[in-house]
């Protein structure tokens, strides 16, 4: 009997690959919402800048912000393992335990966060020991992730490491390839984080500009190591700048970054649903790069174009009937939620 | 093979026992209690019991905390689990199941969303509002179930997806349907089981006496459930398997479904006793309760886990990650170039690949205390007739030369005293731990392969004569190579068989 093969992608790779992008920028919004909103509500924490009901009224929103990001984060994962299955777990592997005490470090977040808002909305302070906590585990999350995931681009390292340890204790000791990566995320955490908090509290002056600050200051941070970073990799990019260059991606590059420019531009005009699409936008344009970065680097280990391309399209579409339908129910779920109704005050809880 | 491989301390069991369980237990809370939540919501309006809408208010803030947070992040576990332990096997699920996992992601968005507003809507929403998330979050939620359930029982029973390579034929296989009634009964008693501990902590009176009961009568409707559908579950499972299971691990099979069934009825019992006595159900009881259901709930894992054996995806994969299909392949080249992480020392590498997903040197399922006083030419004949032993293990299916590799490395690690140097034992004492140590991997007593009988009444000559001609006894048997002492211990024991080992 042959038995059937698992080496195959269900789909078009440019469909999964738009999947990917998509779904992986909208958890970095969410992520950079959370991590960047954390830090600042710790920072304007220790500073005292906020009025303490602004302060406990953001406290409350983060544990629904780390929710979005764990539950948004499934699906860039997955897609991800669908296509650089080798590449992903033998970096995991190699790092196995640090991966795995991820889940530790969200967990400790999340309780953390969740403790947080019930004592904000109980006593209308925020703890800052707590904050920090959470702080602390979101770090830790995208310090392994930034390690493990720029190890998964390098095989000959992956192999050499591994064939000293087989532990799992394994950290990548390849800093320079992905510490300014790491601190580029942040930053760019900070910037969403910023937005993020200058939305929530456009009715606090406080609150108002500390987000701007975090937005602007944040921004800037951000584009310079980001440029950093990618200077730090020349030794790739003089190997592989003909390639990278004949790919869409400096286009890309340039349009991301007038999209954060005029993002920044619409915000300060006060128009910021706009400067939220726009600054959406820039974040996927970024995650577009990284992609065509992860592809540059793997030139020579590793071809797209190897995969046997198999579509399974009846699940398929099932799931995007199902997609569709989640956005539909989000978005009816979010209005119920958030519509004023008058009545809702005379119809007050427990009641038949 | 095309992956490293990560040589920790702990079994591969083990860690993720640790982890599944835990998931298992909440995330099928997740789900029943959602329903318990909405349906206890809608009943007590519609009677205007504000003080059971206060109670389900309580409930849900402990619903929250628990499924939003534990059961979310334990689920994300498993995945970064079974990535580390067993990578080939999710790859080939996520080759073929994506989409399925992909569909059950769009269900857990919509839970997660609704569950938080559900928690937050109690102040804020109208009664018809907050009930319409209630029910929306229990259908994402039951929906993921439906999904994830089909990837799950096809690990057991892939079905026709062995020949066809069908995604639905795989998805909608033989155990697809009980299993799924199963599991949504579990939800149900799991939902009483935690409501009973929430409830178990209010003050002595008729609320408590009602909420009690209501929680016990769940739990109860849960496990009659179950009682029907496991038994659908069972049959459901191709006999090969289960007779296979039955025959070569009859002990901890026959184990767990007698703790199964203990368990059901103790549940049965015990909530019985709640319904009559609901007043004086106090925490610690409620917390007895909740550790019955997770140790009926960790055995019956066990079981699928155990019954699935030698393979991790039945007929496709074994549980060292092997691939049948690549059979033919192992046997001409071996393992070894397969082998893309290596570390300079084939035998270890060997070792990890062929044998360590199951086995630990000294931790769970150890191979140093199991092989002491073994001999490199026993080792070899065990890693080759792997397939015959106990436990239903994998065949080993490099060459001849990775097998001397492996019992090489396992040689070098295990103690090579006599046995009588490593125990200090003699007599039928001694005779037993060579019974264990040269036959008992594969002849233990009270199983198919028991030998007992067909010994009874042998003269020691007689005996001894067999174990000079061991190998040639049957397929895979091994060469007798104990020394003196032991062969004599062994002998008498040997002939004490019969009578339970006893002379």
């Amino acid at each position: 009997m042959t038995l059937p093969d698992y080496h195959f992608i269900s789909a078009p790779l440019w469909l999964v690959t738009a999947l990917h992008l998509l779904t992986l920028t909208l958890h970095l919004a969410a992520m950079s919402c959370l991590l960047g909103g954390t830090l600042i509500a710790l920072w304007a924490g220790v500073r005292k800048q906020w009025p303490a009901p602004d302060a406990a009224g953001f406290a409350r929103v983060l544990p629904a912000a780390t929710a979005a990001t764990v539950s948004l984060g499934v699906a860039p994962l997955l897609f991800l393992q669908l296509v650089y299955p080798r590449q992903i777990y033998a970096a995991t592997i190699v790092s196995g335990w640090f991966w795995l005490a991820v889940i530790g470090a969200v967990i400790m977040a999340y309780y953390a966060l969740y403790r947080t808002s019930f004592q904000a909305h109980r006593t209308g302070q925020v703890s800052l020991g707590l904050l920090a906590l959470a702080a602390l585990g979101l770090l830790y999350t995208s310090l392994v992730y930034s390690s493990v995931f720029a190890l998964a681009e390098q095989p000959d390292v992956l192999r050499a490491l591994y064939a000293k340890d087989q532990s799992g204790w394994v950290w990548n000791p390849a800093v320079g390839a992905y510490g300014l990566r790491w601190l580029h995320m942040v930053l760019g955490a900070l910037t969403v984080g910023g937005f993020f908090v200058s939305v929530l509290g456009r009715k606090s002056p406080a609150m108002a500009a500390t987000g701007r600050a975090a937005l602007v200051g944040g921004m800037a941070a951000a584009a310079a190591v980001g440029f950093l970073y990618l200077v730090s990799l020349d030794t790739y990019l003089d190997t592989y700048l003909g390639p990278y260059m004949r790919t869409p991606a400096m286009p890309v590059l340039v349009v991301a970054l007038a999209l954060a420019l005029a993002a920044l531009h619409l915000h300060s005009r006060k128009r910021l649903a706009l400067a939220g699409l726009c600054l959406f936008l820039s974040v996927f344009g970024m995650v577009y790069l990284r992609h065509v970065l992860r592809l540059v680097r793997l030139r020579g280990s590793f071809d797209l174009a190897a995969w046997r391309i198999a579509p399974q399209w009846s699940p398929f579409l099932l799931f995007l009937v199902c997609f569709i339908l989640m956005l539909v129910v989000l978005v009816w779920m979010a209005r119920l939620f958030f519509r004023p109704e008058p009545e809702v005050e005379t119809q007050r809880k427990h009641q038949p | 093979m095309h992956y490293p491989f990560w040589d920790q301390p702990i079994g591969y069991g083990v860690l993720m026992a640790v982890i599944a369980v835990f998931h298992v237990f909440v995330s099928h809370f997740a789900i029943g209690g959602g329903l318990y939540l909405v349906v206890n919501e809608q009943l007590a309006r519609r009677a205007g019991d504000t003080e059971r809408l206060a109670f389900l208010e309580q409930l849900s803030k402990f619903f929250a905390m628990v499924t939003l947070v534990a059961g979310a992040l334990t689920g994300v576990g498993i995945w970064f689990v079974i990535g580390l332990l067993a990578p080939a096997a999710t790859e080939a699920l996520i080759h073929n199941y994506v989409w399925g996992w992909a569909t059950e992601w769009t269900f857990f968005v919509v839970e997660i969303a609704a569950a938080m507003l559900y928690f937050y809507g109690w102040k804020r929403l109208t009664a018809k509002a907050h009930l319409t998330l209630g029910w929306i979050y229990f259908g994402a939620a039951w929906l993921s179930l439906v999904v994830i359930n089909g990837i799950l029982t096809f690990m057991l029973t892939p079905g026709r997806w062995l020949v066809t390579g069908d995604f639905w034929q795989g998805f909608f296989n033989p155990t697809y349907w009980p299993s799924l009634v199963l599991r949504t009964g579990v939800c149900v008693m799991l939902a009483g089981l935690y409501a009973l501990l929430v409830a178990s902590r209010l003050e002595a009176g008729d609320f408590k006496a009602r909420t009690v009961r209501l929680a016990a009568g769940w739990a109860v409707v849960g496990l009659a459930v179950i009682a029907l559908a496991q038994a659908w579950y069972w049959k459901a499972i191709p006999a090969a398997v289960t007779a296979r299971a039955l025959e070569t691990m009859p002990t901890p099979v026959r184990a767990i479904v007698l703790s199964l069934w203990l368990a059901a009825a103790l549940g049965a019992v015990g909530m019985a006793l709640v319904i009559l006595a609901p007043r004086r159900f106090g925490t610690a009881a409620a917390l007895a309760f909740m550790a019955l259901g997770m140790a009926w709930f960790g055995a019956f894992e066990w079981s699928r886990e155990s019954l699935r054996k030698p393979y991790i995806l039945t007929g496709y994969m074994y549980g060292n990650g092997a691939e049948v299909a690549e059979t033919a392949n192992y046997r001409r080249d071996g393992f070894l170039p397969q082998i893309t992480f290596r570390t300079g020392d084939d035998g270890a590498d060997l070792f990890r690949h062929a044998c360590r997903s199951c086995h630990t040197l000294d931790g769970y399922k150890a191979l140093r205390p199991a092989l002491a006083g073994a001999d490199r030419a026993y080792i070899l004949a065990l890693i080759q007739g792997a397939h015959l032993l106990r436990g239903n293990m994998p065949p080993f299916l490099g060459t001849p030369r990775e097998a001397g590799l492996i019992a090489d490395h396992l040689y070098q690690r295990t103690d090579h005293r006599t046995l009588a140097a490593i125990y200090p034992l003699d007599g039928l004492a001694l005779g037993r731990r060579a019974y264990d140590l040269r036959c008992g991997k594969c002849h233990a007593v009270g199983t198919a392969s028991d030998k007992a009988k067909s010994l009874a009444g042998q003269s020691a000559e007689d005996l001894s004569g067999m174990l000079d001609m061991a190998a040639s006894l049957g397929e895979g048997m091994p060469a007798y190579t104990g020394d003196a002492a032991e062969r004599k211990a062994l002998v008498a024991y040997l002939q004490t068989l019969s009578q339970g080992g006893k002379p």
